[in-house]
């Protein structure tokens, strides 16, 4: 057995970085493992045509905690996160596009083109959203707590939470509550009318979710994916110079100098366990790398049906892990372009570019996307999540050129009607360069080069399982205590010395190296 | 002015019955009031075609608390529960999935569909078991405040906490995952066979204006589990006399207590002086004065229509208007001159005294359901069918029959709006999917009866025409059923109370709402 470390961390996407990072920092010997070439796992920016680069995958990082970023000193090791003034842009065929601010007067001044009793809401939506969010961002910082347990810290913690409840005050303490397990559309329908503003903030209530906005839990889904943003910033992307890749690269080079060793073109194909402890991993080489700990990255699925022999687990927890759902409903569409798309709606290279541009014009939009790909087929007409991330990092594309990321939803990783084959594959690219072409007519003729990712293809290249990129839906059965199975939430598993520091454990997906950082706090803490 | 009263119950439906049964029990003066001229609200028992009768809304029963069967002695007044021992699922290819109440026989049929799934079945059912009984003690507690720190509500709290912390994690964890998943899903972790998925989810769906996929439905499929102790498949049973008897023998209970009951008494609104609830005036005019007044309405009903808006905060009826009802299931009654032949299952047989189920699948359900997410009726729908003269033949003339035909779904907000072409095109969807199982269906029928949601809410009150008083979504349960802080039965105008199924824990003729209702009109003198 080669050197042994004090841990080996599986994989290098956000979370695993974050843990290899923060472990290092504390002193630890941290081996980080990633099998492909590239760092980052699906958070990738990788060259799409010659002068092109793309965030492949991924495009958004997730929600950064200030925290991590200090803790790692990201700044220093080049991380310049990029923010858009502008978070969304919704095109419009019935009239003004809704635009979505930063800045919070300007978002009133949108939806008032549109409705102005909504406009009239918004404030108060926004700040009610953003004290229910704060309230997750509080749970989100710690292992969450253990409902039924009754061992003094357990209780102390969910004393913490109660108290911490009680702070929202009666009135928001039974709405955070009641609103939880709403559907979004439910929620969304009480503030406002106007159904582009609806579907354009449901839509992140539906975010790698096989459901649909009408379907229970989708109201946490959104308020999930406000976590950290200010109040009234929906649909706020975290970027960075570089794209996604960007914030990859600063956290391997602030684990580099904190002493992880990150190693490249290593494919783990076994957890080593010896009397019942992770003793180590081996490599698809045949090489085996001993050390105190494991924690993996993988989602835990394949961390413990492949790379864990399954006779070292408990039944029941092999059944609670096969439970987990984690449907694949998304594809991706990268588009490198002579110029800029011209919007009907909103003409002209403005700010409005510079957000998500989101093909939303209402909720039962997206419930008909859902429903198709329910029924195992792909809509015509999907949920576009686009975005031009060149505008605001020229040195993605050619001087005047640009690359657009277009994530696309839902498209199951199962179609009914057979296998996913090129012809289906250029399909999906054809109907998604179609619709956008509705609302920018020009955006044909600049297509200089199309990729076209479906779930199986983002399964086989970032290895995404059925192409989910949350490991495990953020469902409400799926979430906090419950994460990624009942009763393991706290980043150990039943086997000694192996963590889960992926996604698919709390706090999950959409929170950039929450688990991770969870995962090394619970990894010190075991010695 | 009449004569004064310690409590007015408004409408004689089953839990307003209850509420004045208990009353009665302890010694107040009560009087219900009805509207129409039966009591029973949506329990009521018709005939509505020559010689046949017709549980004409609600026709099974199953989740009637027995410690109201006992406490009011039910029996005595007449309630006879008969068993629906089976449940039939003709398929499309004229096989059929049946589920009997010889455990054995169904494992048996089970096993012919799935080994695997005869295999689980038994833990499946073990596990359904324990969360009924875990969730049984919530069922008879009145709900706590969890913003409160009145000792009352924080004991309650405590004694909450201290039941899940008995249940243990992994019991918990099921309970928690019950809670929050879809039919589907839940059932996906345990069964492969199609007809067996999509008639288990079909309990899920009942009442609520949700797809087998949506998540909350394996609660409403748990709450329908209720009524199963003994390990049977689903064992609902069917009142002696139609869902009307089980009123009757509720009334007959309230009335040797000494509650007096009005019918034809239709309540125009509570009269409130001074914050505090005096008694009720009729649509006729006449005012009659009451220490308490008990509605056992639905909450925009008891909110919205019975009360001056002055009298309650604005924000109690913002969130009121909030609360849904999207009623979601329709009901086909049909008079018969011959009995059903289902072609996987022809002739008359033990299959025709239970329940049969036009569930062949859950994409089957789920698609009814994507008809009527948009504003349709489904075009095959869910049904779920008895035949009341098989279990009880006074039900009908000899030799003719009734079938009941439970429907989702219909939506209430039907794009254009229900009418009667459009009533008659919705009974025509049922009976052409029912003949493509039962093909002499169409020339049997001697009388059809076509009740769509909004013919619920007009002939019965219930708004929207939702069977259980409000969905049973997970936003509206437990202490926010049916709104925060108000869930414990009381209302802002003292003396003023509910008693209806729009309070935890919900409908399905439990009883449990107005007996827990009267138990808190009787904590507060």
């Amino acid at each position: 057995m080669a050197a042994s470390y004090d841990v080996i961390v599986i994989g290098s996407g956000l979370n695993e970085l974050v843990a290899a990072g923060l472990l290092a920092k504390a002193g630890r010997r941290v081996l980080v493992l990633e099998s492909r070439a590239a760092l980052g796992g699906a958070m990738v920016t990788e060259e799409l045509a010659p002068g092109f680069r793309v965030d492949a995958c991924a495009h958004d990082a997730g929600w950064l905690s200030p925290r991590i970023v200090q803790a790692l000193e990201l700044e220093r090791h080049g991380l310049a996160l990029l923010e858009s003034p502008v978070t969304s842009f919704t095109p419009a065929a019935d009239g003004a596009p809704l635009v979505l601010w930063r800045d919070q007067a300007r978002t009133v001044d949108s939806i008032r083109r549109r409705s102005p009793a909504d406009a009239a809401k918004w404030p108060e939506f926004a700040g009610r959203m953003g004290r229910l969010a704060g309230f997750l961002e509080h749970i989100y910082s710690a292992p969450p707590p253990r409902p039924v347990s009754t061992r003094p810290a357990d209780l102390l913690a969910l004393l913490g939470v109660g108290l911490r409840l009680r702070g929202l005050g009666r009135k928001e303490m039974v709405e955070l509550l009641r609103v939880l397990p709403m559907p979004v559309v439910d929620l969304l329908d009480e503030w406002f009318a106007d159904d582009a503003l609806k579907a354009t903030l449901g839509a992140s209530g539906i975010s790698h979710l096989f459901q649909g906005p009408r379907s229970a839990g989708t109201a946490f889904l959104m308020l999930h994916h406000q976590v950290g943003r200010p109040a009234g910033c929906f649909r706020a992307r975290t970027t960075a110079r570089g794209g996604v890749g960007g914030v990859v690269e600063a956290l391997a080079a602030a684990a580099r100098r904190w002493g992880a060793e990150i190693r490249t073109g290593a494919e783990a194909s076994r957890i080593l366990v010896r009397d019942g402890r992770a003793s180590g991993v081996a490599l698809q080489s045949g090489e085996e790398i001993a050390a105190r700990a494991v924690a993996s990255g993988v989602d835990p699925r394949r961390t413990f049906l492949d790379l864990v022999d399954p006779a070292e687990s408990d039944p029941e927890f092999l059944r609670a892990v096969q439970h987990i759902k984690s449907r694949g409903v998304w594809a991706k569409v990268n588009l490198a372009l002579d110029g800029l798309p011209e919007f009907t709606s909103l003409p002209g290279d403005g700010p409005h570019l510079r957000g998500v541009i989101s093909i939303s014009p209402t909720l039962d939009y997206l419930e008909r996307a859902y429903d198709a790909a329910k029924h195992g087929g792909v809509s015509t007409r999907p949920y576009l999540e686009a975005v031009i991330p060149s505008l605001a990092d020229p040195g993605l594309a050619p001087a005047g050129k640009h690359v657009m990321s277009v994530a696309v939803q839902f498209v199951p990783y199962r179609l009914k009607d057979g296998p996913w084959t090129d012809a289906r594959r250029e399909a999906l690219g054809d109907s998604v360069v179609n619709l956008l072409a509705e609302h920018a007519p020009n955006l044909k003729g600049l297509i200089r080069h199309r990729q076209v990712f479906t779930p199986v293809d983002l399964e086989a290249r970032y290895g995404l399982p059925q192409g989910q990129l949350y490991q495990g839906e953020l469902t409400l059965d799926q979430a906090l205590f419950m994460r990624p199975v009942p009763g393991w939430a706290h980043s150990a598993t039943p086997i000694a010395g192996l963590y889960l520091c992926g996604s698919g454990s709390h706090p999950g997906g959409g929170i950039a190296g929450g688990a991770g950082a969870l995962a090394a706090r619970a990894i010190l803490k075991g010695g | 002015m009449a004569q004064t009263w310690d409590a007015i119950i408004i409408g004689g439906g089953h839990n307003g019955l209850v509420t004045a049964a208990y009353l009665g029990r302890a010694g107040k003066r009560v009087l219900v009031l009805e509207r129409r001229d039966r009591v029973g609200g949506a329990a009521v028992t018709e005939e509505i075609f020559p010689g046949f009768k017709f549980s004409v809304f609600s026709y099974v029963v199953s989740l009637l608390r027995p410690e109201i069967i006992r406490d009011l002695d039910l029996p005595s007044h007449g309630l006879e529960l008969l068993p629906l021992e089976s449940t039939l699922t003709p398929l499309p290819n004229g096989d059929y999935f049946a589920a009997w109440a010889d455990h054995d026989k169904t494992r048996r049929e089970l096993y012919r569909h799935s080994p695997r799934d005869a295999e689980a079945y038994d833990d499946f059912g073990q596990l359904m078991h324990h969360m009924a009984m875990a969730v049984r003690p919530i069922l008879a507690m009145s709900p706590p405040d969890p913003t409160s720190l009145s000792p009352r509500d924080l004991l309650s709290l405590a004694k909450l906490g201290r039941h899940f912390q008995t249940l243990g994690a992994d019991k918990f964890h099921a309970l928690f995952k019950l809670m929050t998943m879809s039919s589907a899903d839940f059932l996906d972790e345990w069964f492969e066979c199609e007809p067996l998925k999509a008639t288990k989810s079909a309990s899920g769906i009942i009442g609520t204006f949700l797809g087998p996929r949506s998540p909350g439905t394996a609660y409403v499929l748990l709450h329908h589990y209720m009524g199963e102790i003994d390990g049977a498949f689903r064992s609902w049973g069917f009142a002696k006399g139609g869902t009307g008897a089980v009123s009757e023998a509720i009334a007959g209970a309230a009335r040797r207590f000494g509650a007096t009951i009005r019918t034809g008494a239709a309540v125009a609104q509570v009269i409130v002086k001074n914050g505090r609830a005096v008694g009720v005036a009729l649509e006729n005019g006449e005012e009659i004065r009451a220490a308490t007044v008990v509605s056992g309405l639905d909450p925009n009903l008891t909110f919205r229509r019975l009360v001056e808006p002055k009298e309650l905060p604005a924000d109690l009826l913002e969130a009121i208007g909030r609360f849904k009802f999207r009623g979601s299931s329709g009901k086909v009654n049909l008079a018969l001159s011959e009995l059903p032949n289902f072609t996987c299952m022809p002739g008359n047989g033990p299959h025709l005294r239970g329940a049969i189920s036009i569930s062949p699948s859950v994409d089957y359900i789920e698609r009814g359901y994507d008809d009527a997410k948009y504003g349709e009726f489904s075009r095959q729908p869910y049904m779920d069918i008895i035949l009341p003269s098989m279990i009880d033949p006074g039900m009908a003339p000899p030799g003719k029959h009734v079938m009941s035909i439970f429907v989702q779904y219909a939506p209430y907000n039907l794009n254009g709006g229900w009418t009667d072409q459009r009533r008659e095109a919705f009974g025509d969807a049922v009976i052409n999917t029912l003949a493509e199982y039962a093909p002499n269906i169409k020339s049997a029928i001697l009388h059809r009866q076509v009740i769509t949601p909004k013919d619920i809410e007009d002939i019965t009150g219930l708004t929207e025409g939702n069977i259980f008083q409000g969905e049973l979504a997970l936003n509206q349960l437990f202490f926010l059923r049916p709104l925060p802080a108000w869930a414990g039965y009381k209302t802002p105008i003292r003396g003023y109370y509910q008693c209806g199924a729009g309070t935890h824990p919900g409908g399905g003729i439990m009883g449990a709402s107005g007996r827990l209702a009267a138990m808190a009109i009787l904590r507060d003198g």
